[in-house]
């Protein structure tokens, strides 16, 4: 009786282990579709900055801007990693972090110091446990980043940055591109030198669409649009990790219920298998124990 | 006539209106029908909608942009509150501290005069609300 009775453990054991796991998708199914539907409520910010962008190359502005332009000086350099709070998500924090190092190891290069700056325990105890030094550190994020305080951090870094006493920031977090693909990415957000490409790429294609009278002047709403982008870009970065990060949960916690499924059926008919051997044992026994009294 | 207020959270108006007074950056700009396209750079300050039966909306909206086009006007702010819900003990314990910031570098006094500017219209949208109660 006994190995039959170890089976059945085991499945009970499995069985339970099933209902946390399926639960724990259930709950991250429903904060990926929070976290969606505010990744989507940003899109339309974000697209209308762009559309802003465009209509000022078309105006002809030459993109000049302290926070456009190339630094020369390269003395202090900030990175943010952006991990979850929490494990059970596949490989999203260690993707994440192993961008993030091997851009940490390339700023080590190019500035006298670079700066940690760390999203998520999961980060944080990972850099911890192998004696990297780290700035600053963020709990407070998970499933649906507020915009204030997200903000609250984006221009303390800008006035950094403005100020001198930075002279790059970089984000390492997972990209959201569709529900089948987020990738771990590291991203230079200032110097935006990425807009004056965008910029220039828009001017050189130049169509004539609406003319929108600037007030004051296109000079001055560029002053504006440009730390509004680094902001937005910015919040977008935690909108993102937190969608992949959901994502990732519901992935592994489906794999994880599958294969939990897969071993109780396997369990089930070991168990079924064992048990029946020994009622055939023991009805020999039965037998050939009254055979032996005729 | 349309009026749309867009933050990066959400989008927080999305109705018809009659009227629309934006706060510029150097004053307040006033949008009826038909206007001509226009971008213009938002400051911080009250933005006033007149809705379709009389009625006038205040929001307190801080830096931004505002669109007309094709009789739609487009605010984007990455702050936007009703004026009611402005504090004005809060605000003005933050033009305190906007005035206490440290100003010994060019920047750093451009970073300065901005917190100062933000402060005293949010202290100044809050002293009329709490007047015309």
């Amino acid at each position: 009786m006994a190995k039959a009775r170890a089976l059945d453990k085991r499945r009970k054991s499995i069985k339970n282990i099933r209902k946390i796991t399926r639960t724990m998708e259930l709950v991250s199914t429903a904060q990926f579709r929070r976290a969606m539907e505010r990744a989507i409520a940003a899109k339309s910010y974000t697209d209308r900055i762009v559309r802003l962008v465009a209509d000022l190359a078309r105006a002809g502005l030459n993109a000049e801007h302290p926070l456009l332009a190339p630094r020369e000086s390269k003395k202090r350099a900030a990175l943010l990693i952006l991990t979850a709070n929490r494990g059970l998500c596949g490989g999203y924090n260690s993707g994440v972090l192993r961008s993030g190092l091997a851009r940490l190891e390339e700023l080590r290069r190019e500035y006298d110091e670079v700066e940690l700056v760390v999203s998520g325990k999961r980060g944080v105890s990972f850099l911890k446990y192998r004696h990297y030094e780290i700035a600053r550190s963020f709990t407070q994020f998970d499933d649906k980043p507020a915009y204030d305080e997200v903000v609250a951090i984006a221009n303390e870094f800008l006035t950094r940055f403005r100020s001198g006493d930075l002279d790059r920031i970089d984000v390492a977090y997972s990209k959201f591109t569709s529900l089948s693909k987020q990738s771990p990415v590291a991203e230079t957000l200032a110097p935006l030198t990425s807009m004056t490409t965008e910029i220039e790429s828009q001017s050189a294609e130049a169509s004539g669409e609406v003319e929108y009278e600037f007030l004051p002047s296109p000079q001055s709403i560029l002053e504006e649009v440009v730390p509004s982008a680094f902001k937005v870009k910015f919040f977008k970065c935690f909108l993102d990790a937190a969608v992949s990060e959901q994502i990732a949960r519901m992935m592994a916690m489906k794999a994880a219920t599958d294969a939990a499924d897969e071993m109780i059926s396997t369990l089930t008919t070991t168990y079924n298998r064992a048990r029946q051997s020994q009622i055939t044992n023991e009805i020999i026994e039965v037998i050939s124990g009254a055979s032996a009294l005729q | 006539m349309k009026c749309v207020v867009v933050t990066p959270e959400k989008t927080v108006v999305d109705q018809d209106v009659r009227f629309v007074v934006a706060p510029l950056y150097d004053g307040e700009y006033g949008i009826d029908a038909n206007h001509t396209p226009v971008v213009g750079r938002l400051g911080a300050g009250e933005l006033r909608l007149t809705t379709l039966d009389g009625a006038i909306e205040r929001w307190y909206v801080e830096g931004g942009f505002v669109e007309t086009l094709d009789n739609t006007v487009t605010a984007l702010t990455h702050f936007a509150i009703p004026v009611d819900a402005l504090q004005l003990g809060k605000c003005r314990a933050e033009l305190e501290r906007a005035l206490a910031m440290p100003a010994h570098s060019d920047e750093l006094i451009a970073i300065k005069e901005e917190a100062v500017l933000v402060a005293r219209a949010k202290v100044r949208v809050a002293e009329k609300q709490a007047k015309s109660k």
